[in-house]
């Protein structure tokens, strides 16, 4: 069966590789570029094509975008609009106003309960299961919900604070633009925070008991512990964690759609919710992708910090 | 560790119980709203125990809506994205892991890049290139889609969970004869089983929980929607039957959280493998 005198064919009898030794040395590189191949393909096909035609698209006069209806003359009109239109900087305003308290909230309240799950007690690993379940729920599912306890006439948020006397009458959540800020807000932070303190687990958990004890015997109290072990420690995690977050609320499409569709008055419509309205509600796809375009330069910019770390990882 | 006090050990539980209850409270309160009679959603204060269960509303919700379709899309959707979103990047996880290619750096700041990318930038030019080969409206454009942002997270996961493992196993298969597809196949995958799970689980809940693919490419009839349209269009009629929502959404989300509770400590392993670079 096997050829005495080709011993390096081996196995590898039949099928596509049978022609080439891929575990001889010098054919290594071959077959690594052979496993990267589909991946290659697919990311040409479906991601490096379709930037290229986007930024093709928001360089036209288009409405409605096809391939191969007669290419529309490149202009600039729509970056004059992006530029020239109120509306983007109040998408971009209400996007930054939304990474910062989203971000913010959720990095306080997921450092909390992961620092609150790092305690040894019993049914910790229960405990840290449901800290992290909101992740697994759909952001339309989560947003539903939401919607229902905020509802203006029956909702549980309105009977509470009207129950407590914060309010004397509900708050219009669908109406009034300040209200669904925070609503978005609460949906996203109640999203968000599970990922972010699945990661700062993570993170603590890396930080050596040595530094703890060696503290401890210098006679360190529970707070400079943290101040001066944990929280020096834990910056970059922390930095990762808030990178990624921004990310999402830059991008993330479901929550707002499906709650506020970016009102009322346009309150809660950040440039991802911007880009869709105006390509599948009005039907301007020129605009819709010089939208698109600048969010994904800004996430470009700002993704550089998070690229710039985890690259070290790639040889 | 020192014994604590027994008064902090109470202040301890006391504080993971609240803080859990507070943070699961919405999830609670789909199910209690799910099973309250629509007259009680209106009853002041709100009823926070089904004292009356109302189990119709799932036959309910069954009969008004074609939602036994909306779930077997949205199975099909997540299984085919999975499959291949895994078969994809466990080769190129793997070549990129293993091998030191040319212009593998590069790839792999790409695929760092790519997982950064605004769905709704591409599902433009993506919306333009399915009007022109006819799969708007086929479940395919939105396994196609969402290949976009799952398979470069996934390769990255698992180029990092590949990372981890030492070498010498696979070198010791190859000198014993064993082809190198075969060495992938019958000794790193099963030893990386653990990773693969975490992906596959990321993977699945991804394509699961997609709303705007789905909202984009699917719009042609009721029939070809996936769960979580469905779900948006109940939010959206005239009049809102929450507890039909809430059925709906209990549905919806179940099948994840059990997928979710089996796989967290692999997922929680994945995920903080990736975070620690």
């Amino acid at each position: 069966m096997t050829d005495t005198t080709t011993p390096h064919r081996g196995r590898s009898s039949g099928g596509l590789f049978a022609t080439i030794d891929f575990s001889a040395p010098r054919h290594r590189a071959k077959f690594g570029y052979l496993l990267l191949a589909p991946a290659v393909l697919l990311m040409a096909v479906i991601i490096v094509y379709p930037i290229l035609l986007s930024v093709s698209i928001s360089m036209q006069d288009v409405r409605i975008a096809r391939i191969g209806d007669g290419a529309e003359p490149w202009t600039l009109e729509n970056y004059q609009w992006l530029f020239g239109s109120g509306e983007t900087w109040h998408a971009l305003w209400v996007t930054f106003k939304l990474v910062a308290v989203v971000g913010g909230l959720s990095v306080i309240i997921g450092f909390a309960t992961a620092m609150l799950v790092n305690q040894k007690f019993r049914g910790r690993a229960a405990a840290r299961l449901f800290v992290a379940l909101p992740w697994a729920v759909p952001e339309v599912v989560a947003t539903v919900i939401w919607a229902w306890m905020l509802d203006s006439s029956f909702g549980l948020v309105n009977w509470l604070l009207m129950r407590s006397g914060m309010v004397s009458e509900p708050i219009a959540f669908g109406s009034d633009p300040n209200a669904a800020f925070a609503a978005v807000c609460f949906v996203m932070i109640w999203k968000g925070y599970p990922l972010m303190s699945i990661m700062l687990l993570a993170g603590l958990q890396s930080i050596p008991e040595e530094q703890y004890q060696a503290a401890k015997v210098d006679g360190a109290g529970v707070w400079q512990r943290f101040w001066y072990i944990t929280l020096p420690n834990m910056l970059p995690v922390v930095g990762v964690t808030l990178v990624m977050t921004t990310l999402w609320v830059f991008r993330d499409f479901a929550i707002i759609h499906v709650l506020t569709q970016g009102g009322p008055l346009g309150a809660t419509t950040t440039l991802s919710i911007l880009t869709y309205e105006q390509s599948f509600e009005f039907f301007r796809m020129g605009q819709g992708a010089a939208v698109g375009v600048l969010t994904m330069v800004l996430c470009a910019v700002i993704s550089r910090a998070l690229v710039g770390r985890m690259a070290k990882s790639v040889h | 560790m020192q014994k604590r006090h027994p008064l902090g050990t109470f202040a301890l539980y006391a504080t993971v119980i609240v803080t859990c209850a507070l943070l699961l409270f919405p999830i609670y309160w789909m199910v209690v709203t799910a099973l309250q009679p629509s007259s009680n959603l209106r009853a002041y204060p709100p009823q926070f125990w089904p004292t009356d269960p109302q189990w119709n509303v799932f036959a309910d919700l069954l009969a008004k809506h074609p939602f036994m379709l909306w779930f077997s899309n949205t199975i099909l959707i997540a299984f085919a994205t999975m499959t291949i979103s895994l078969a994809v990047s466990i080769l190129a996880a793997y070549a990129l892991s293993r091998f030191r290619l040319r212009g593998g750096q590069g790839l792999g700041l790409f695929i760092l890049t790519s997982k950064m990318l605004p769905a709704t930038l591409l599902i433009i030019p993506l919306f333009a290139i399915f009007r022109s080969t006819g799969l708007v409206g086929s479940l395919w454009s939105v396994v196609i889609a969402q290949a976009t942002l799952i398979v470069p997270f996934c390769t990255w996961m698992l180029k990092g969970y590949f990372d981890t493992m030492p070498p010498e196993l696979e070198q010791a298969a190859l000198v014993d004869g064993c082809s190198p597809l075969g060495t992938i196949w019958r000794i790193v995958l099963p030893v990386a089983a653990p990773g693969l799970a975490a992906t596959a689980l990321y993977a699945f809940v991804v394509s699961w929980s997609d709303f705007l693919f789905g909202r984009t490419f699917l719009t042609t009839t009721d029939e070809s929607w996936t769960l979580q349209m469905g779900i948006a269009s109940l939010k959206g009629e005239f009049v809102t039957e929450w507890n039909v929502i809430m059925a709906g959404s209990i549905m919806a989300s179940i099948p994840i959280i059990i997928v979710y509770l089996f796989l967290e400590r692999f997922l929680v392993g994945g995920l903080a493998a990736g975070s620690e670079k």
